[in-house]
């Protein structure tokens, strides 16, 4: 099968770079370390928010909020590191197919960082509830309702920051603009904009703007105010669909 | 077999490809000449896909090559050998390349060894000098043992011995019956391999050619000799167009200086001059003056 090979050359050269590995585990090492340091800290203060703890989400966003930076540019570069070489073009000579070449890109980043971010999101949620019952507050089991859930959803959140990376490096192709982009669209806009927007707006981005939406699903506290887990998510996957089809769109059209 | 009808491609305001049209033959060695920005890589990335055409179809062993599921096995190309992700070894460049065609790994340290890389198969590309590049490039190129190859100016910063290498590389594949386009915007690199030549200027067609009838276009040689009476007719029974001169000297086209200095010997004519006017690259900058994009003024 073409596609197959096609992504077995695709991780032969995800896998050659000799930083790409390294940088991979460094960010689930960095996920669950700050992790357990958020969990730790959140968790001296579980008895003030009451039924507002949530133990899983804690456990995992803080060092996700630094590991996604890493999995974005990551994916970033899997795409404007063929350009700054100017290897897309061989790549593109030997599978002209450009479909099908972005396509191998994706599937084959997007099983990366599966794996990966499972194996992160696992290793922050376990440690991170060693954390939580030292310091005697409510730690969680993935038998708790809600809780499988959010831990396994982290996972698919990496999935989308990664192929984020991926499809805005296909339509700017140079490195340092794209990363920025990522950074922006990731961290600076959901994270520290609604501090400096107009209230109505800061509320929005809030709710809707993708990523904050698909971290829903890490949650296992009900927020009237914001969407459910699955809408959530649904909500992210579909804009990160919208931007790769658009990549793809951008990549067939384009001279190389 | 590459056939190229009516190519034409733009770039904003400016026509690079003009309504191209030839075909290169296999078993032979085509040389593609024209001078720096004459539209030969842009040619060359249209035949591969990397470029769309704005006109005109390009076709390789009657397949358009981007539908070909798995191309190397029918056209492999060196393009740009820089074009190399730096911190990757020679040999995982080869083979994430392999794979895409289900190229057995097998293959790719055949080509190693076969362009002499084998040594530095699990060094960095990056740390390859320029003639190291072009010989991975070609690696490249030969991976799918492909019946149609493209160089783009494969001798571009080889030694003497590489230029020697590639050129016997580039006989080898057109003795195996295999289509070969050789590009390069000098005269003298591609003399002596191509048996044919497309010279194009300006993104249009200006010869398509045999190398044995350009040089024979292409050479004046000044002759004067002490019995001229009993040399010009055998010049001219020989192949050669003779004009006389002033001073009792004469210019014959269309034999090299060696001939006549045979026709000289086998008539007992004795020569007191013998002067080549033209070299064969003179002859390509006169074929290509018009056109070339980018001149020196004389100041």
């Amino acid at each position: 099968m073409a596609a197959v090979e096609t992504m077995r050359s695709e991780w032969t050269k995800f896998r050659s770079i000799p930083s790409n590995v390294p940088v991979l585990l460094a960010t689930v090492a960095v996920m669950i370390g700050a992790g357990f340091l958020t969990a730790n800290g959140a968790s001296k203060n579980a008895q003030a928010a009451g039924a507002m703890f949530d133990a899983a989400y804690i456990s995992m966003y803080g060092g996700f909020l630094f590991a996604q930076i890493s999995v974005g540019g990551l994916g970033v570069l899997a795409v404007t590191s063929e350009y700054a070489t100017g290897m897309i073009r061989t790549s593109l000579t030997v599978v002209p197919r450009r479909g099908r070449l972005l396509a191998a890109k994706v599937w084959t980043f997007g099983l990366i960082t599966l794996v990966m971010g499972e194996v992160a999101a696992f290793g922050s949620f376990l440690l991170g509830q060693i954390a939580i019952g030292a310091n005697g507050a409510p730690a969680v089991s993935l038998a708790d309702p809600g809780v499988l859930r959010a831990v396994f959803g982290m996972g698919l959140i990496w999935v989308l920051v990664g192929l984020i990376g991926v499809g805005i490096g296909v339509l700017l192709r140079d490195t340092m603009a794209a990363t920025t982009v990522v950074v922006a669209v990731n961290f600076i806009i959901p994270i520290i904009g609604p501090r400096l927007m107009p209230q109505a707006m800061g509320d929005w981005v809030t709710v809707y703007w993708p990523i904050q939406a698909g971290l829903r699903i890490t949650s296992t506290v009900p927020d009237p105010e914001r969407l459910a887990p699955w809408t959530g998510l649904g909500l992210m996957a579909a804009c990160t669909a919208v931007l790769l089809l658009a990549a793809f769109a951008v990549f067939r059209s384009r001279d190389a | 077999m590459i056939e190229i009808t009516g190519l034409t491609k733009r770039f904003g305001a400016k026509t690079a490809v003009d309504d191209l049209t030839f075909s290169v033959e296999p078993g032979r060695v085509t040389g593609f000449l024209g001078p720096n920005g004459a539209g030969k890589s842009t040619t060359m990335r249209m035949i591969l896909g990397l470029d769309r055409p704005d006109a005109g179809t390009v076709t390789v062993n009657g397949h358009d090559y981007v539908g070909l599921a798995r191309p190397m096995h029918e056209v492999g190309a060196l393009l740009d050998a820089r074009a190399v992700h730096k911190s990757r070894t020679a040999r995982d460049h080869l083979l994430c390349l392999a794979q895409t065609n289900a190229i057995p790994a097998r293959r790719v340290d055949e080509v190693l060894e076969l362009v002499g890389l084998a040594s530095v198969a699990r060094k960095r590309a990056g740390s390859f000098s320029l003639g190291m590049g072009q010989r991975l490039g070609i690696a490249v190129a030969l991976l799918g043992d492909p019946k149609v190859l493209l160089f783009d100016e494969p001798v571009n910063g080889l030694d003497p011995e590489g230029i020697k290498w590639i050129r016997e590389l580039m006989r080898g594949l057109a003795a195996e019956n295999r289509t070969v386009l050789v590009s390069s915007h000098l005269m003298s690199e591609v003399a002596q391999t191509a048996d044919h030549l497309v010279v194009i200027g300006k993104g249009r067609l200006i010869a398509d050619i045999g190398i044995g009838e350009f040089v024979r276009q292409g050479s004046n040689v000044l002759v004067r000799a002490d019995d001229a009476e009993r040399l010009v007719p055998r010049l001219v029974e020989a192949g050669g167009t003779v004009q006389s001169g002033t001073d009792g000297s004469f210019i014959v086209t269309g034999l090299e200086a060696r001939r006549i200095g045979e026709e000289a010997l086998a008539a007992g004519v004795v020569l007191t001059e013998l002067t080549p006017q033209r070299s064969l690259e003179q002859a390509y900058m006169d074929l290509t003056r018009d056109s070339v994009e980018f001149q020196a003024s004389v100041a």
